[in-house]
């Protein structure tokens, strides 16, 4: 069931991104999208034994995490949306429910606080008859957690960039209140300066003396520059690349410590047999574990079977005899063993069909 | 000093709400009955009950909270009604003819590839399965008192069988059982079904019928769980003993912090620290220790078992397919021979029946040399 989670975080993404792109939050423009993609289809197809309850299960915990934060308010209106649809849609029965844990639920509730008083009476009802219809689990962890130490890291956490509020540290940490408390403590300071000395020296300057604007710009030129970088990188998407002052310089960068690293230092003439080679780092050592795996070496029972079977006695490999089979094998009713083809989860994208 | 309490309190409250001590793998320590308060002094009680509340009656409250008008609301409904998410498909066994939702081509490729195989036959081991979950899903019990309180914690434990074979090293057979926070340790502990209870010692082969009727279960009442650096004793009975004495004078000798000890029957999951995710231990029968996690933690919910007697709950069992007579592949073995001249294998499984015409005359004489013990096959619960 694990194999499913990739395509299904695919499809959920798809979906969001068309929300997104639509900039509203009304539920209408979220119901033409799902119809338009037909998503309650996702469920449909012969069910193997249990399955359609641990698709359910599945596709609910990967699309929980985009009702949380750091996502921003329309992708978590979104994911909303989502999971309605699909509680609503699923094919168990009795229903799978959405896990919470205890420490979103503040967020949660948050979050129906600022949509109630920005009146989005939509999002509201979404949630209070999810609420009714007790879809809910309340719960200490958003999974059930079984110590699993060898999950593929890195595989489950990628959050998607573009459905993430850009990074606002410094507008987080120079906040009007910040500022006002900055400008009182200096005015403070200055006045006590003035008390105990009467005549200003200059050696006693030690703070800069336009602090509290000084501050306010820098943040101020960080925030316009982000949003100039936002709407050049829109646009740069439509027209290709186009030397913009902020990226340019990012790209030179990059292409300088690309080269340091990535040049080997040729050795000279007499050593040219010991030529030093580049070994990839390791991050992403990750991905070919997958692959290794394959490409294992063969055991010995492998190798020796390998051995036997390509100079031609086959008798021996196959007629193994079965100690718990105390009854005579009659001839002829053994079936040639039948060569089961795995499925393969991750074809190679040379080889889809699709 | 008010201030330093409120302080106090909330560190409590940030101490025992549960999060991930490493991501995904388990969560940090906390106390399972101050969760539960944390989360009923946030819920609405209604959102957990088990009754619905009438729609007349919700869709006033919804008009008060929101301030709207019935017109707006009765929008709102047809607005945001289930029908318009359905699609205008009938059948939902077959995956749609137009696939651009990768989902669907991967199970369309996988169902493909389940049409090539040529066996299919219906897996027993599921029969037993689905079995067992009608017996307990959505159960109301017929005795009002024995129904759940409503704000009931249900713990999952998920209990690993002993790897006693390097050969099932890499199989992680388990017991999933619910149990509810107000229950005992000492009632998930008679709830573990392991074979090592049910063995019978003594070797057999000059008594045949003398096999005696109690098992290891009534002989080695002594257990202990393991959590979190205290011992969780079994005292109920006069014969148990504390097994875990041993551990802890060896630990005293070594660079170990204190571990403390306390009773099983006394201690109800509400009183405990647990760690979600964090494997722990149950030990019993001296040796027969059992990996034990604590999966998921919540709030019982009105679509679950309710009916108290039924719990601890076992919602998901290994199943390990019976190994039969080496002679007639038709019976379950209950013998089991070493050294034994007449058999081909060393050791050897027989039913009761094969048993006895293979190694005893008609006057009931024993044939050749040979010891035998009684064998219980690991596959009886299923």
């Amino acid at each position: 069931m694990d194999n499913f989670s990739g395509p299904v975080k695919t499809d959920c993404e798809e979906l969001l991104g068309r929300f997104q792109a639509t900039e509203s939050i009304r539920y209408e423009q979220f119901v033409e999208i799902w119809r338009g993609m037909d998503f309650s289809s996702i469920f449909h197809g012969k069910p193997e034994p249990n399955e359609r309850r641990r698709f359910a299960r599945l596709i609910l915990s990967v699309v929980a995490p985009y009702f949380f934060p750091p996502y921003t308010f329309q992708i978590r209106v979104g994911g909303l949306y989502l999971l309605y649809g699909l509680f609503n849609t699923q094919l168990a029965t009795p229903r799978e429910k959405i896990r919470i844990a205890l420490k979103d639920w503040k967020d949660v509730m948050q979050f129906q606080k600022d949509a109630l008083n920005a009146k989005h009476y939509d999002v509201v009802y979404v949630f209070r008859k999810l609420l009714s219809d007790k879809a809910f689990y309340f719960t200490a962890m958003p999974t059930p957690l079984n110590f699993r130490i060898k999950r593929e890291d890195g595989r489950k956490r990628k959050i998607c960039e573009e459905f993430v509020d850009p990074p606002s540290r410094p507008q987080e940490l120079v906040t009007t209140d910040v500022l006002e408390e900055i400008a009182n403590v200096h005015e403070h300071y200055e006045g006590v300066k003035k008390a105990v000395f009467t005549e200003p020296d200059p050696n006693l300057n030690i703070v800069q003396q336009n602090l509290v604007p000084k501050l306010n710009s820098a943040v101020f030129t960080y925030s316009s520059w982000q949003m100039n970088r936002a709407t050049s990188e829109q646009q740069d998407a439509g027209e290709g690349p186009s030397n913009q002052e902020s990226s340019s310089r990012a790209q030179l960068l990059a292409s300088i410590k690309s080269k340091s690293y990535g040049q080997v230092i040729e050795a000279s003439k007499s050593r040219r047999h010991r030529q030093a080679e580049l070994v990839p780092a390791a991050g992403p050592d990750i991905s070919p574990k997958v692959s290794s795996k394959k490409k294992r070496f063969p055991s010995l029972k492998t190798r020796t079977q390998l051995r036997f079977r390509t100079q031609g006695i086959e008798d021996e490999g196959s007629n193994l005899t079965r100690l718990w089979c105390l009854s005579a094998v009659k001839d002829g009713e053994m079936e040639p063993e039948k060569k089961k083809k795995k499925f393969n989860w991750n074809p190679d994208k040379s080889s889809d069909p699709t | 000093m008010a201030e330093s309490s409120t302080l106090i309190c909330e560190e409590n409250q940030h101490e025992n709400v549960p999060v991930y001590e490493f991501m995904d793998v388990n969560s940090k320590e906390f106390h399972i009955g101050a969760f539960r308060d944390l989360w009923l002094d946030v819920l609405n009680p209604e959102v957990y009950s088990y009754s619905v509340t009438a729609p007349e009656i919700e869709d006033v409250e919804f008009m008060e909270e929101m301030g709207i008008e019935p017109k707006t609301l009765e929008e709102l409904k047809s607005i945001c009604s289930v029908d318009s998410l359905r699609s205008g498909h009938d059948g939902t066994d077959n995956v749609p003819s137009d696939l651009h939702l990768s989902t669907l081509k991967l199970r369309k490729r996988r169902q493909d590839y389940k049409e090539t195989l040529t066996r299919y036959t219906v897996d027993r081991h599921e029969v037993y399965a689905n079995e067992m979950e009608m017996t307990s899903v959505g159960k109301k019990p017929d005795d009002l008192r024995d129904l759940i309180p409503e704000g009931e914690i249900i713990l999952t434990f998920n209990i690993m069988y002993p790897i006693l074979f390097r050969r099932f090293k890499f199989v992680r057979a388990y017991q999933t059982l619910h149990v509810l926070g107000s229950q005992k340790l000492s009632d998930l502990r008679d709830a573990i079904c392991c074979v090592s209870d049910l063995q019978v010692f003594g070797e057999f082969s000059n008594t045949p019928d003398m096999v005696p009727q109690f098992i290891s279960k009534d002989h080695y009442k002594s257990a202990f769980f393991f959590f979190n650096g205290t011992f969780f004793n079994d005292t109920r009975f006069p014969e148990c003993q504390d097994i875990s004495k041993t551990t802890q004078e060896w630990t005293r000798t070594r660079d170990f912090p204190e571990f403390k000890t306390a009773k099983m029957e006394d201690t109800s999951f509400y009183d405990l620290k647990m760690k979600v995710g964090f494997p722990y231990l149950y030990t019993h029968q001296g040796d027969c220790e059992h990996v034990v996690i604590l999966t998921d933690v919540r709030f019982v919910h009105q679509d679950d078992c309710l009916d108290i007697k039924l719990y601890p709950l076992i919602t998901h069992k290994h199943r390990v397919v019976t190994r039969k007579c080496s002679v007639c592949h038709l019976y379950i073995s209950r013998w089991i021979t070493t050294s034994d001249a007449l058999a081909p294998t060393d050791p050897c499984l027989f039913c009761d029946q094969c048993f006895r015409m293979f190694h005893y005359d008609d006057k009931g004489n024993k044939l050749g040399d040979f010891l035998a013990y009684a064998y219980v096959d690991p596959g009886t619960f299923n």
